[in-house]
């Protein structure tokens, strides 16, 4: 494997048991640094085990990850490339939002300077500063996402996994975390990111995989995933989505056909 | 190098947790008053305490004239293990926004973290207190040293339960969940042992009163010596100071070296729980289904508030942790079970048929009625926009209730009938009981929904909305009291010791229209909060 060229995230064949049942099914990813991928998958397709194993936070019954070259099971070293924000915000009711931030911003050793401007900016760009100081318990969900987001980047990790980020906030909440994405994708971040909402996909994502009862079934850039597997010529995501997610057994592969080149 | 940025982040989530809980303490005015009554009742003790510990300061002239001081220093470490233990089990086994704290530091500092917010939890709720009395004998016996000896003595103990608790309770989780079954046949257990512990203080207490038990004897049989030894180190240099063994020195360091270790394996296991899933699902693996519609059986069926009750039942038989809040009685059994300890032939039979009554008089109320807008909440946007009377809702309520004691109101004493109660008496009992039943499921909605709680909580393990204390214990004061007088005075009247006086006569009609008035007056106050409920 090249090593100056890792993928920020290889995953190898993982496999996850919950007693009898597969949960997830010999998953392998390979996402080169600085993209965007997009997770898609109907609801219990294992996009949040994925994220979970995928972030060290929980164990694969087989099967290997490696994020940005760490073995996620070295959690020390893991801790300071990824950043998690998962689907139900991990934030205390009884803090202030700028309590949290700078709490998170201590246990991530964050110098003081450095971290009070960054929470100062984002608390700004999120439009957050006028409720910084309110207790957690009183936002809505879409403050408290919005919080969430913000802890998850503060240390500025190299990979970001965002479950579901935007689903159920307001069009403004979510404009805001997908403008954020994309600024984070600029800047070299890779973001995977999880969501069923597929117009959030279409805007953001570099590439997409497609989830369903546990195994990747189609993969690629999204068009070419849309043209793929798209069976008449409308042809949108949505489409490609309900055709590939229908019990289908055949893996799409988009890469193979359209764009072989795209990937080492 | 890493060790030390786990006790630095340790400490700050120490720090950060017991702000949380702090601040948690004080969230509401119900928790504030809590908080009060609690500072009220320690600090009552304290008034009587604290001179107790400077007059006993002032005239003791020997370590071993302290009472109970070997005793004492037998079971603290064992209760301070399992303190700490049943508090992993209940609260701290996991952190809290557990995925931000994993993917944020190391596993060890989160541990290092949890326990030491424990510590200064366990500080001000005892450690205050006790510093006090410390502080208070040091005092009378003159001497400054003490507080400071007691400080060395306390403190790796502390540190060294608290430690070996939480990997105790972390070694619990994880059996638990590898063995699920024992972890429920542990929280049965751990029930009817509080039931045993509530009634054997009871006997304990009058054994020790009538002088057939000596406590001494059967202390000084449980006290470790090596333990008293190590208490011993806290009087040096006081003039109850004795010639120092090298036990006691040798126990401290014991303690102090056995801490590093008990983190080390705590962090180990806490680890293996946190990062791995259950072998087998938590859940079940059957997958629960129902088959037919919703049909109510033949009594509930015939009518709307019926059809309601039954619909209560059901889902209390599919989630019966919602009900955990009845384990409250235990509390009150105490007097009961000492009673039935005591009697013999028929005053068996016809305690066992009034116990039965009281009991089925507490269910009646206690099991669907104390907090009936608390439990409706997250379908009460459903239910108030359905087009059913809110009296049809409360009465169904009610039903429910009725439905869960009436059975024991009558079966109880039936069942008594083999423990020699006199039948015509178990009879009367029941009819009784019956009405009864009636009148503190209707009592019931109205007092829960005068002070409706909302917000979950963890109780017994089970996440539920758990009716009010206040509404809990002004339930059983009332319905426990009206059970009594109505009880007693069937007694009298089925043994006919009671002539039919005109005094008789009124005081029974004050009673049965005191209960039904104040029944029916809770029923349409609860019906009238329905009516006028509002979110807010
Ligand atoms: N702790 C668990 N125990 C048993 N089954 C689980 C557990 N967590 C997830 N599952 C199962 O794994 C499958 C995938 O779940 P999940 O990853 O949450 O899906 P998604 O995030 O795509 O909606 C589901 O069928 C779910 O029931
Ligand atoms: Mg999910």
């Amino acid at each position: 494997m090249p090593s100056t060229n890792t993928a920020a995230i290889e995953a190898d064949d993982l496999r996850k048991r919950y007693g009898s049942e597969v949960a997830l099914d010999g998953v392998s990813l390979s996402i080169p640094t600085g993209t965007v991928y997009g997770f898609l998958g109907p609801n219990g397709a294992g996009k949040t085990t994925t994220m979970r194993i995928l972030t060290g936070l929980s164990r694969p019954s087989s099967g290997t990850v490696r994020v940005c070259g760490v073995d996620v099971a070295d959690r020390r070293a893991l801790a300071r490339h990824v950043g998690y924000l998962p689907e139900t915000p991990p934030l205390y009711e009884e803090f202030s939002a700028r309590e949290q931030l700078e709490y998170v911003a201590d246990l991530r050793d964050i110098a003081g300077e450095v971290a009070d401007e960054r929470i100062d900016r984002y608390l700004a760009e999120f439009e957050l500063l006028d409720d910084a100081d309110r207790r957690i318990s009183e936002y809505s969900k879409g403050m408290k996402q919005k919080t969430a987001f913000v802890q998850s980047v503060l240390h500025d990790p190299d990979v970001l996994f965002l479950d579901e980020p935007t689903s159920g906030l307001d069009p403004r909440a979510a404009r805001r975390i997908r403008e954020s994405i994309l600024a984070f994708a600029d800047a070299g971040t890779t973001v995977f990111l999880s969501t069923h909402i597929l117009p959030v996909v279409e805007a953001v994502a570099d590439e997409v995989g497609v989830l369903y009862e546990g195994r990747l079934v189609a993969e690629g850039p999204p068009d070419a995933v849309t043209s793929r597997a798209a069976t008449g010529d409308s042809g949108s995501l949505e489409d490609a989505f309900l055709a590939v997610t229908s019990g289908g057994e055949d893996v799409v592969d988009a890469e193979e056909t359209d764009s072989g080149s795209e990937r080492v | 190098m890493s060790l030390r940025a786990d006790l630095r982040h340790g400490l700050r989530i120490a720090r950060a947790e017991f702000v949380r809980s702090v601040r948690g303490y004080a969230r509401d005015r119900r928790r504030l008053l809590g908080l009060a009554v609690a500072v009220l009742f320690f600090g009552g003790n304290l008034l009587f305490s604290l001179p107790t510990a400077y007059l006993l300061g002032r005239t003791v002239r020997s370590a071993d004239a302290i009472p109970f001081l070997g005793p004492a220093a037998t079971a603290l470490p064992f209760l301070l293990v399992a303190l700490a233990a049943l508090r992993t089990l209940e609260r701290i086994g996991r952190p809290e926004a557990e995925e931000l704290l994993l993917s944020t530091v190391h596993p060890r500092a989160a541990v290092i973290g949890l326990i030491c917010a424990e510590i200064a939890r366990l500080a001000i709720w005892f450690g205050l207190p006790i510093a006090a009395v410390v502080a208070a004998f040091a005092l009378g016996l003159g001497s400054a040293t003490f507080p400071l000896t007691v400080a060395v003595v306390v403190l790796p103990l502390v540190c060294w339960a608290a430690v070996w608790g939480y990997a105790l309770g972390i070694g619990f989780l994880r059996l638990f969940r590898w063995l699920p079954a024992l972890g429920r046949a542990a929280k049965i257990g751990g029930f009817l042992g509080m039931l045993a512990l509530v009634l054997a203080s009871q006997s304990i207490g009058r054994l020790v009163a009538d002088g057939s038990f000596s406590v001494r004897g059967a202390l000084d049989a449980v006290t470790i010596g090596p333990l008293t030894e190590y208490v011993a180190v806290a009087f040096l240099g006081t003039p109850l100071s004795r010639s120092l063994s090298p036990v006691g020195p040798g126990i401290l360091l014991l303690f102090v070296a056995l801490t590093p270790l008990g983190t080390a394996v705590a962090a180990r296991s806490a680890k293996t729980l946190w990062f791995t899933d259950a072998s087998k699902p938590e859940r079940a693996t059957r997958s629960k289904t129902s088959s037919g519609g919703f049909a109510a059986p033949r009594p509930f069926a015939a009518t709307k508030p019926g059809r309601i009750a039954w619909g209560h039942l059901v889902r209390a038989v599919r989630h019966p942790q919602e009900f955990s809040h009845l384990v409250m009685i235990v509390f009150f059994l105490g007097p009961v079970g000492t009673t039935f300890v005591q009697s013999s032939g028929d005053a068996l039979g016809a305690l066992a048929a009034a116990t039965g009554v009281g009991l089925a008089t507490y269910l009646a109320g206690a099991t669907f009625g104390l907090n009936p807008l608390g439990d409706d909440r997250p379908q009460l946007s459903l239910v108030l926009l359905s087009g059913t009377t809110p009296r049809t809702l409360v009465r169904g309520r009610v039903t429910a209730g009725v439905a869960v004691s009436a059975p024991v109101a009558a079966l109880v004493p039936a069942a008594a009938l083999g423990l020699g109660a006199a039948p015509e008496l178990a009879g009367a009992f029941a009819a009784v009981g019956l009405p009864m039943c009636v009148a503190a499921s209707l009592f019931s909605v109205g007092l829960g929904a005068s002070y409706p709680i909302y917000e979950e909580r963890e109780f017994w393990g089970a996440e539920t909305v758990v009716p009010s204390t206040l509404v809990m214990v002004a339930y059983l004061f009332v319905v426990g009291g009206g059970t009594v007088i109505g009880l007693l005075a069937t007694w009298f009247v089925a043994s006919g010791r009671l002539t039919a006086t005109p005094l008789v006569a009124g005081g029974l009609s004050v009673y049965v229209l005191t209960t039904a008035g104040v029944s029916y007056g809770s029923y349409r106050y609860a019906v009238r909060r329905y009516r006028r409920y509002a979110f807010d």
